[in-house]
């Protein structure tokens, strides 16, 4: 392995290692950096690129405007739960396996709550979300359980809770005011979720990086023992980066709730794994520290868009699975071919 | 004194003890109230109850045990549950006219999916977990494809009765050839240079490194031994029910497999836990849920116990759980002994 004479570069991509021994080090160190660059902050946008001028040559219905809005409306419940799973992942706790659950779950009790009028079922949905996350956050966090199996199991017990509730059945909204159909309609032309998407995303982004907590999220993720050291309490920072993707995930959960009109456990779909592979896609480093909410942005938007034509070109459940199944592992590979050089 | 004792300090060995009885202890309350439902309710339990638990081994166990190898090995393969799912269609498509190639083409499969995944994970030093949570999806992604998410049915009906066919009142040929595969694994981890190399690419990976383990050929091992586990599961309950269909894998047998497993007494940090323990945390589980079906309770209370189960083994396991349990002063047998108890130098006993 050639050493760089200067201080090592940020990053060193892996796919440059042929460049390397043909080049020389000297030369293979700019190539290098370019080609790392490339590989997180351009490939997410010349994949979508593709994947665009794909769909429009190929499909029909494609590149319409009702087409368009159905995109932008997947965005909005994939791209919520989406910066909640960047939360989590950039505190160095992986992902959650139980988002999606916890999305439908919320979702079944905005239906209920709607009884009480529609700003009180936000707020108590919302809220739901964000003890639901908070709770496994908080075992993570103070007694290092493995943030994995916490959400797997988690998942299962919120299933069981939903299927106890509800006796399986599809819930519809309660009390008598339709006013939550003002989220499922679209506002200046576009789905209102997309609007709460840019809201969350833009406050979540100023939050990790201006505010001490955001700092604290990326210490925890990049250097737990550091964080340690520095007396930070990995409690309090892990339950508070759950329960802000707990938070997400209850809008989530309105949303896709209201633009359903029903709740029930269905709901969740692939949620969860389109979440993750939104996060993973955008660039965002999955052993934590490294990320940010625009990254999962643009992850968010690439995701609906291989869904939305992977659907309009008749590909049911199986093919998305494995669609997104393989770009969690190519994109996990890449990430670490492009990181583990730099080490 | 077990493994994992050795390697804690003196406060919480208390906690590693619990841990180390764990699987044995659940699985003796469980036998206890099979046995004794009947003395004190009007429900029976009978031969059938005991061949079914076994039944049950002989699919959801060896999953288990696809899974607890790679923990044992310090690694954690999701895809266990959906290369159980694919393994059985893979045979059922392939098997039609001799059960015996679908087997193979199957188990093979599951050896190249483990083969890709472990050189990945071994090579590259990834976190298992977003390597075989790709993996996952990308197996029951193919399941469905191959099967356009539907069940697929298998002509060859005499290999399913012949699985099934009781033996002894409550064996079976597929809960035979689970308790030779468990016995296999037992022995290998025993008895064999093999097992206690992958205790120690589990527990200290750089130590077994240096101390000449080839850690990159254990790892990879590891996770094809999982991949020919995993599917072989699919096999044989496909075979039985004469169909395969993509759903019997997914997120509900990665929870029964992890429970089991941490019930079983596998650390979830590695180089701990055993196949025996395996399968009486295996058997532990499998009794709940025959009890769950001799007392007709509703689906849910099934997921219920399962996830709140599933919550509490891993907290019992977590890393710092004792620390906290300090923390907030609620020491009890976890806390740290007064100086004045411990023995002036030397190794405490039994080190």
């Amino acid at each position: 392995m050639a050493q760089a004479p200067a201080p090592a570069p940020p990053a060193a991509g892996g796919l440059a290692l042929v460049i390397e021994r043909t080049l020389g080090s000297r030369a293979a160190l700019a190539t290098r950096e370019r080609l790392s660059w490339l590989l997180v902050n351009a490939l997410p946008i010349v994949a979508f690129a593709a994947i665009v001028v794909v769909g429009w040559l190929t499909t029909d219905g494609f590149a319409t405007w009702a087409n368009v809005k159905a995109i932008l409306a997947a965005v909005a419940f994939v791209g919520i739960i989406a910066i909640g799973t960047t939360v989590i992942m950039l505190s160095g706790n992986l992902f959650s396996l139980s988002l999606g659950v916890t999305a439908a779950v919320t979702a079944i009790f905005f239906m209920y709550a709607l009884a009480w009028g529609l700003f009180a079922a936000i707020v108590l949905t919302v809220g739901l979300g964000l003890l639901i996350v908070a709770l496994q956050g908080a075992m993570v966090g103070a007694w290092g359980a493995n943030p994995i199996i916490v959400t797997i199991g988690a998942g299962g017990l919120q299933t069981g809770v939903a299927l106890w509730v509800t006796g399986g059945e599809s819930i519809l909204p309660r009390g008598s005011s339709d006013a939550y159909q003002a989220l499922a309609r679209p506002l200046g032309g576009v789905p209102v979720g997309i609007y709460f998407f840019f809201g969350v995303a833009v406050a979540v982004e100023l939050m990790l990086r201006r505010t001490r907590f955001g700092r604290e999220i990326y210490l925890l993720g990049e250097n737990r023992a550091a964080a340690r050291a520095a007396a930070l309490s990995v409690t309090r920072i892990t339950t508070a980066a759950f329960a802000l993707a707990g938070l997400c995930t209850g809008l989530a959960g309105v949303l896709i709730g209201a633009a359903s009109a029903n709740g029930s456990l269905l709901l969740e779909g692939q949620y969860t794994y389109d979440a993750i592979a939104a996060a993973l896609v955008g660039g965002n480093a999955v052993t934590g520290g490294r990320g940010s909410v625009s990254r999962t942005v643009v992850g968010a938007i690439l995701i609906a868009t291989i869904s939305d034509l992977l659907l309009l070109r008749g590909y049911s459940t199986g093919i998305q699975l494995l669609v997104k199944g393989l770009i969690v592992f190519v994109v996990v590979v890449l990430m670490n071919l492009e990181r583990g050089r730099s080490r | 004194m077990n493994a994992l004792q050795r390697r804690l300090p003196a406060a919480v060995r208390p906690h590693a003890t619990f841990i180390g009885v764990m699987p044995y202890l659940t699985l003796l309350v469980g036998i206890l109230v099979l046995v004794l439902l009947p003395v004190f309710s009007s429900y029976e339990v009978t031969s059938f109850n005991v061949y079914d638990i076994l039944q049950n081994f002989g699919v959801l166990g060896l999953v288990t045990l696809a899974l607890g190898l790679t923990m044992i090995a310090g690694e954690f393969d999701l895809s266990v549950a959906s290369m159980y799912s694919l393994g059985g269609m893979i045979a059922v498509k392939t098997g039609a006219a001799e059960p015996a190639v679908g087997f193979l083409v199957a188990l093979s499969v599951g050896a190249f999916v483990g083969l890709v995944q472990g050189g990945v994970v071994s090579k590259l030093r990834i976190n298992s977990m977003p390597v075989t949570l790709g993996g996952f999806l990308t197996l029951l992604g193919i399941s469905h494809v191959i099967s356009n998410s539907k069940s697929v049915a298998f002509s060859n009906y005499d290999i399913g009765a012949t699985l099934d066919a009781p033996i002894a009142e409550i064996f079976s040929w597929r809960s035979i050839i689970a308790l030779g595969v468990f016995a296999l694994a037992a022995f290998a981890m025993s008895f064999t240079r093999l097992g206690r190399d992958v205790r120690a690419v589990g527990g200290d990976r750089r130590a077994a490194r240096t101390a000449g383990v080839p850690v990159d050929r254990i790892l990879i091992g590891v996770f094809v031994v999982a991949g020919v586990v995993a599917a072989l599961p699919g096999v044989l309950i496909d075979y039985s029910l004469s169909a395969a269909t993509p759903d019997i894998g997914g997120v509900d047998a990665l929870i029964f497999a992890a429970t089991a497993a941490l019930l079983g007494g596998v650390g979830l940090s590695g180089g701990i836990g055993s196949p025996v323990g395996i399968a009486a945390g295996i058997l532990s589980l499998s009794i709940l849920q025959e009890l769950l079906v001799i007392l007709a309770s509703p689906d849910y209370v099934s997921d219920l116990i399962t996830g709140g189960l599933l919550l509490f083994v891993t907290m019992t396991v977590a890393p710092e759980l004792g620390q906290w349990w300090r923390t907030v002063g609620l020491g009890g047998g976890f806390r740290r002994p007064i100086p004045v108890a411990e023995p002036a130098a030397g190794p405490a006993p039994g080190d």
